[in-house]
C-alpha cells in the first residue's frame, strides 16, 4: 500500500459512511413507520423516528463533509477539482456545492429530510412525544422514508459486481474508474507533484453569479414540498381514509406552489438578466420539466378546496396530487439521464444513472397506481404483473416493449380504479356552482401540462416507437403518408420553432385558466345567484374590456393576432375581477385576500410575459446600410448592430455610442454610452447628402421624419458639385445625439477552460427594460505589445496588379518599388531597405470615392523588421506590408518566354485590419416589470393564503 | 347525456390532438444527405464543424451570418449559412446540432444552432504521469 501524501482521507471516509447511516436509518424509518401503520403500533413508530432521526443527522453530516472539503479545498477529491478553484469567492462555494449531479441530489434530499421533521414534529405536537396511531404521522412518514431511501441509494456511489449503485461526490480522484492503475496514482506525493492537483477547475462561469446561489435551493425545496401531498395522499388510500388527509396537506401543497412557482419565477429571473438567451422563458426542455409540476400542482390545490367541503371530482384530485410527484421524478430523470441529450442546451450528461432513476420513476408510478386500486387483491395483483413485466424486461432485454406495456397496463387499471372507487354516485353539481369551474380549471392545467411534456419528451418517444416503427411502416406503405414513415423512422427532433410550437398551444389554456381565475371566485359553492354573479362582476368585465381597447390601441395589435387579444382580456380581466374581489365582496377584509392577491398575481405573471414577449422590439436591427450581398432572403439577417469603436449611432430612442473596453477581473467589459435622441435643426445654406446628390437649406428648419417630405419645403438640390464635396458632406437624418442618459456596459466572462461566455447588461425603465448583450468581439487589450483599436490582422498573399475586396472596401495593388532616395538612405544607412507599395482603395458604399495608401516595409539583412501601415480613417481599414519578394532574374537556359508570366510579378504579403468593432444585440421589453410585480403579488398572495390556514386550524377545532 | 361524458370527451380529444400536434409539429434528425434531398424542409442536422474549411465571419458585411463547414455523422460535409453571428466557441466546438433547411444550392440554411463544447466531464483523463 501506498502511504499517500497530503490526502484529507478522514473526510471521504466519514462522508461513505454517513451515507451509509442515511440509507440504513432512511430504511429503518421505513420499515417502522410502515410496521407502525400496519399494525397500529406505537413501539414501531417509535422506531420508525428513530430510524429517520438517524438518518436525518446523517444526511446534515454529508452536507457538512461536503462542505468543508469544499471550503478547504481538498483537491483530491473530484467533485471539489470539478466545481470549485481557489479564486472561487467565499459566497459562491455554496453553489460549486449543487452544481453537480450529486450535490443536487444532496440538496433535493436534504431539504425532504428538513420538511420530513418539520412534518413529524407538527403531527405529534401538543400530544407529547408519544406515536398516537391515528394521527397521519406514521403512514405520510412512511411514503417519506421510502423517498429518501432511493436517494439514499443515489448518492451511495459503490459497486455490486460491476455494477456501479448511484454516484458518490466523496470519490478521491485516483480512486475514480477511469485513473485506477494509471501510474501516477502509485505516486505517494502525487498531490504535490502534479501541478493539476494545486487547483481545481472551478465553477462553469455560467453558473458565477448570486442567482446560482439562489435559485437551485427554492426550486428543490419546491421540489421536496411536492412529496408531502403526495405522502398524504397515498396515505389517504392506504387508510382508506379518502379526504381526511386533505385538511392537513392543504398548507403544504400551498406552500409548495408558492416556493415551486418562486423558484421557476427565479430561474426566469436568472436567464434574463445574467445569460444570453435573450428573454427570461425559452421553453427549454429543462424548463419546462419544473413548470410542469408545478401546474398539476396548482390543479391539484384547487380540487383539494373542492373536496375538503364534498367529494367531487375526487378522483381528479388523487390523480393530480400524485401526479405532481410523478412529474418530478419524470423531470428528474429527464434531465439527469442523458436522454435529452442534443435537444436541451443545459442538461446534464448521463453518468450512468439511466437504470436508477427509471427504477426509481417506476417504483412510484406503480405505488400510485396500485394505492388507487381499492381491494387488496387487486392491488396484489397489479404489483404482481408489474413485477413479472420487470423481470420479463430485464430478463429478456425487451425494457422499451415492457415499459409500453406497463404504461398501457397502467392506463387500464387507472380506468377501472376509477370505475370501482370512484365513480360518483351523486347527482351532478350545479353548471353555477364554484366546485365546478374550480373542476374544470384543475382539467385545463392538466392539459396544458400533459401537452407540454408530450412535446418535451420527443427524445422519449422515439425510444418508445422505436420497437412500434414495423407497424407504422406498415401503416405508412398502405396510407403513403410521410407522417407515419418519420414516426416509423423514430428520428424526431424537437420542433423547430420551439416557442411558436407551445404558445400556439398554451395560450388558448392560458385563456381559459385566466378566465376561470377571473370568474371562479364569484361563484358560489353549491350554486350561484346569477342576478348577483352578474352585479358583482359587471364592473369588472367592463374595466377589463375597456383596459383591454386601451392596451390593443397603445401597443398596436392587429387583428391577426387575436389570440393575443384574447389573453390580453382575459388577464385583464383576471387582474380586475380578483382586484375588485377585496373591497366588493371581502368588504377590504384582507384576512382572506390571499387568493384574491395571488390570483392579481398570477394574471399579471401572463399579462407582463404577453406583453413583453409579442412587442419586444429587437433595437438593434441593421440600421448601417451595407450592402448585404450574400444573404438569404428567408433569413431575418438585421437582429445584431455593428458599432465601431468611437461610433453613434441611431438605435431604438437612443444613440449609442461605444466608448471603450476595459478588464475587470475575468471581465472584460465593452462601455456604451446612450444618448438621448433629439431632433435635428438644420440652419440656412446648410448642405447635406442625399444618396449620390447634394441639397442646401432654404430656412432654419427642424427635420422632419422624412427626408423626402421636408425636400419640396426646406431643400434645394445643388446643381454640378465636386466628387470631393459629395465625400465629405454629411447625410442628412432627422435625429440628433443629445445630452447622455446613461451607461451600459455589457461584458464577456473569459474563462479559458469552459469558453468565453457573454453576459447582458440592462437598462431598467419602469414601463420597458433595454437589454443588450455582445454577441462578437475583438478580444485584445491594449498593451505594450498589442494594439486593441484594430481588429486582428488578415494576411493576403498577392501580387502586383491584383485586387482584394474587403466589405468595405475594394484595393488594387498599383505597384510595389523599392525606396532608394537618398533621404531615406542617410536615415537607415546600407543595412536597410526599405519597400512600399502603391495601393488605390475604392469605397465600396460611396460610388467614385478613391485613396490611396502607401504601407511600408523595412528589411534588414533579407528579414523584414518592421513596416509602416497605411491608415484610411473614412474607410476604418488599415493595410499593413508584410513581406516583399521581387522575381527572379530571367532564369538562364531556357529558350522562350516562361510559361505562365506570374512568375515574373512582385509578390507581397499583405495585412488588412479593420478599425476594432463589436456586433450588439438590443431588445426592448415593454411592460416587463408587470411580470415582476405579478411574481412578487403571487408570492405575497400565497404566503397570506397558507398562513391564514395554518392560523385558522385551531379555530375550528 | 350527462355532462362529465361531454368533459370525459372533450378532454380525451384535446389530449389526442395535443399528442398528435406535438408529433407532427415536431421535426426530424437527418443526415445531410436527407436533408439535401428535400431541400424547404426543416430538419436537424447532427454533426461535427469540419476544421479543414475557414469559418467565415464578415461582421461589418452582416452581423448575423456565419458561414462554415459542417461534417455530419455519416462523414458528408456541406457549406452550413448560420444565421447567427460566430459563437464565441465555434473553433471549440466538439458537436453541433443545426436546425434548418437545405436550399437549392446543396447548401445548408441553418437558422439556429445548438453547440456542444467539451464539458467538464470529458476531461477526466487529463492526468498523465
Amino acid at each position: 500500500m501506498v502511504e499517500y501524501i497530503g490526502e484529507h482521507l478522514w473526510a471521504g471516509q466519514l462522508g461513505h459512511a454517513l451515507a451509509i447511516v442515511s440509507l440504513v436509518g432512511g430504511l429503518l424509518g421505513t420499515l417502522g413507520f410502515f410496521l407502525g401503520t400496519a399494525r397500529h403500533s406505537g413501539e414501531w413508530i417509535r422506531v420508525g423516528r428513530i430510524g429517520f432521526r438517524l438518518h436525518s443527522v446523517a444526511v446534515l453530516g454529508i452536507v457538512m463533509t461536503l462542505f468543508t472539503m469544499l471550503f478547504n479545498h481538498w483537491f483530491e477529491y473530484d467533485y471539489v477539482w470539478k466545481h470549485s478553484n481557489l479564486q472561487m469567492p467565499l459566497k459562491f462555494i455554496a453553489s460549486c456545492f449543487w452544481e453537480g449531479q450529486e450535490g443536487s441530489f444532496l440538496l433535493w434530499t436534504f431539504w425532504h429530510m428538513v420538511l420530513g421533521n418539520v412534518l413529524m414534529w407538527r403531527m405529534s405536537k401538543g400530544r407529547g412525544s408519544a406515536p398516537d396511531t391515528s394521527s397521519w404521522e406514521a403512514p405520510v412518514m412512511t411514503v417519506i422514508s421510502s423517498v429518501q431511501v432511493f436517494l439514499a441509494v443515489m448518492l451511495l456511489g459503490i459497486y455490486v459486481g460491476d455494477v456501479r449503485v448511484g454516484s458518490s461526490p466523496f470519490l478521491l480522484i485516483r480512486e475514480l474508474p477511469e485513473n485506477i492503475g494509471l501510474p501516477w496514482t502509485a505516486m505517494a506525493n502525487y498531490l504535490s507533484a502534479i501541478p493539476q492537483f494545486a487547483d481545481g477547475r472551478g465553477l462553469n462561469p455560467l453558473l458565477q453569479n448570486y442567482w446560482m446561489v439562489i435559485h437551485p435551493p427554492t426550486l428543490f425545496l419546491g421540489f421536496a414540498a411536492t412529496l408531502i401531498p403526495f405522502a398524504f395522499a397515498i396515505a389517504g388510500l392506504w387508510r382508506g381514509d379518502k379526504r381526511g388527509w386533505i385538511a392537513p396537506a392543504l398548507p403544504w401543497t400551498y406552500f409548495g406552489i408558492m416556493i415551486l412557482g418562486t423558484g421557476i419565477l427565479m430561474g426566469g429571473a436568472w436567464a434574463y438578466e445574467a445569460l444570453s438567451f435573450g428573454g427570461f422563458w425559452a421553453w427549454d426542455p429543462v424548463e419546462n420539466a419544473s413548470l410542469v409540476p408545478w401546474l398539476t400542482l396548482v390543479g391539484a390545490g384547487h380540487l383539494m378546496l373542492v373536496n375538503k367541503r364534498k367529494p367531487t371530482a375526487l378522483f381528479s384530485l388523487y390523480l393530480l396530487t400524485l401526479i405532481t410527484f410523478i412529474l418530478i421524478l419524470y423531470s428528474t430523470f429527464l434531465t439527469r439521464s442523458g436522454v435529452l441529450g442534443d435537444t436541451s442546451v443545459h442538461s446534464f450528461t448521463g453518468d450512468g444513472m439511466l437504470p436508477g432513476l427509471l427504477l426509481f420513476l417506476l417504483f412510484y408510478i406503480t405505488l400510485s397506481v396500485m394505492m388507487l386500486l381499492g381491494r387488496p387483491s387487486d392491488r396484489r395483483f397489479f404489483v404482481g404483473v408489474s413485477l413479472a413485466l420487470l423481470a420479463i424486461g430485464v430478463g429478456f432485454g425487451i425494457q422499451v416493449q415492457a415499459i409500453l406495456l406497463f404504461g398501457t397496463i397502467c392506463m387500464g387499471t387507472l380506468i377501472g380504479a376509477y370505475r370501482k372507487g370512484f365513480a360518483s354516485t351523486e347527482p351532478e353539481e350545479s353548471l353555477w356552482s364554484r366546485e365546478f369551474w374550480l373542476f374544470i380549471g384543475s382539467l385545463v392545467l392538466l392539459l396544458s401540462a400533459v401537452q407540454i411534456t408530450f412535446s418535451t419528451s420527443v427524445p422519449v418517444w422515439n425510444m418508445l416507437l422505436e420497437p412500434l416503427s414495423p407497424v407504422f411502416w406498415w401503416i405508412a406503405d398502405h396510407t403513403n403518408s410521410n407522417f407515419f414513415r418519420e414516426l416509423a423512422d423514430a428520428r424526431l427532433a424537437p420542433p423547430g420553432d420551439a416557442i411558436a410550437h407551445y404558445n400556439k398551444w398554451q395560450i388558448p389554456f392560458a385563456f381559459i385558466v385566466t378566465m376561470l381565475v377571473a370568474f371562479g371566485q364569484y361563484l358560489r359553492w353549491k350554486d350561484s345567484d346569477l342576478k348577483q354573479f352578474r352585479k358583482q362582476i359587471g364592473v369588472s368585465v367592463i374595466l377589463a374590456l375597456a383596459l383591454t381597447i386601451l392596451a390593443v390601441f397603445l401597443l398596436q395589435y392587429t387583428l391577426p393576432e387575436w389570440n393575443l387579444i384574447a389573453l390580453l382580456f382575459s388577464a385583464l380581466f383576471a387582474i380586475t375581477a380578483n382586484a375588485l374581489y377585496i373591497p366588493r365582496v371581502l368588504k377590504g377584509r384582507l384576512t382572506n385576500a390571499g387568493p384574491s392577491v395571488a390570483h392579481v398575481g398570477f394574471a399579471l405573471v401572463l399579462l407582463g410575459a404577453l406583453i413583453s414577449t409579442s412587442r419586444q422590439n429587437e433595437v438593434s436591427r441593421n440600421t448601417r446600410n451595407m450592402d448585404l450581398r450574400f444573404l438569404n432572403e428567408g433569413f431575418d439577417n438585421s437582429e445584431d448592430i455593428l458599432l465601431y469603436r468611437g461610433d453613434t449611432l441611431l438605435m431604438g430612442d437612443h444613440f449609442v455610442h461605444y466608448r471603450e473596453k476595459h478588464q475587470e477581473g475575468v471581465n472584460l467589459y465593452y462601455a456604451m454610452d446612450y444618448f438621448a435622441k433629439e431632433p435635428r435643426d438644420y440652419a440656412m445654406d446648410d448642405t447635406v447628402r442625399v444618396g449620390d446628390m447634394l441639397f442646401a437649406s432654404r430656412d432654419d428648419h427642424r427635420a422632419g421624419p422624412h427626408f423626402l417630405k421636408d425636400q419640396p419645403d426646406h431643400w434645394t438640390p445643388i446643381e454640378g458639385f465636386s466628387r470631393r464635396a459629395l465625400w465629405y458632406t454629411p447625410e442628412w437624418s432627422s435625429y440628433r445625439p443629445g445630452s447622455k442618459v446613461f451607461e451600459l456596459a455589457p461584458f464577456i466572462q473569459i474563462n479559458p477552460r469552459f469558453g468565453n461566455v457573454a453576459e447582458p447588461s440592462t437598462k431598467h425603465w419602469l414601463d420597458r427594460d433595454l437589454y443588450t448583450h455582445v454577441r462578437y468581439a475583438d478580444m485584445t487589450l491594449a498593451s505594450d505589445t498589442a494594439d486593441d483599436t484594430w481588429m486582428p490582422d488578415r494576411l493576403f498573399d498577392k501580387q502586383e496588379g491584383d485586387t482584394i475586396i474587403t466589405p468595405s472596401a475594394m484595393a488594387i495593388i498599383d505597384s510595389v518599388y523599392l525606396v532608394n532616395d537618398s533621404v531615406t538612405r542617410a536615415m537607415l544607412g546600407d543595412r536597410y531597405t526599405v519597400y512600399a507599395a502603391h495601393i488605390r482603395v475604392r469605397d465600396l458604399y460611396l460610388r467614385d470615392r478613391w485613396f490611396e495608401a502607401k504601407p511600408l516595409v523595412i528589411y534588414a539583412d533579407g528579414q523584414p523588421v518592421m513596416g509602416k501601415a497605411a491608415e484610411l480613417g473614412p474607410l476604418r481599414i488599415r493595410y499593413s506590408l508584410a513581406t516583399v519578394e521581387f522575381p527572379k532574374g530571367p532564369i538562364m537556359g531556357h529558350s522562350g518566354p516562361m510559361p505562365g508570366t506570374e512568375t515574373q510579378r512582385t509578390k507581397i504579403g499583405l495585412n488588412v485590419a479593420e478599425a476594432e468593432f463589436l456586433v450588439l444585440q438590443a431588445i426592448v421589453f415593454p411592460g416587463i416589470n408587470i411580470l415582476w410585480i405579478g411574481c412578487v403579488l403571487m408570492f405575497l398572495g400565497t404566503f397570506m393564503a397558507v398562513r391564514q390556514r395554518i392560523i385558522a386550524k385551531p379555530k375550528q377545532k | 347525456m350527462k355532462r362529465s361524458h361531454i368533459i370525459a370527451i372533450v378532454i380525451i380529444a384535446v389530449s389526442i390532438g395535443a399528442l398528435v400536434g406535438s408529433l407532427y409539429d415536431s421535426s426530424t434528425y437527418a443526415d445531410l444527405d436527407q436533408a439535401l434531398a428535400h431541400p424547404g424542409k426543416e430538419y436537424h442536422v447532427v454533426g461535427t464543424l469540419d476544421r479543414s474549411q475557414e469559418i467565415v465571419y464578415e461582421p461589418s458585411l452582416n452581423a448575423s451570418l456565419t458561414t462554415f463547414s459542417m461534417r455530419d455523422l455519416e462523414g458528408k460535409t456541406c457549406k452550413v449559412h448560420l444565421n447567427k453571428a460566430k459563437p464565441q466557441d465555434l473553433e471549440r466546438s466538439e458537436r453541433l446540432v443545426l436546425i434548418g433547411k437545405a436550399n437549392e444550392q446543396g447548401e445548408f440554411e441553418a437558422r439556429d444552432m445548438l453547440m456542444k463544447c467539451p464539458s467538464k466531464y470529458n476531461e477526466e483523463n487529463r492526468v498523465e504521469g
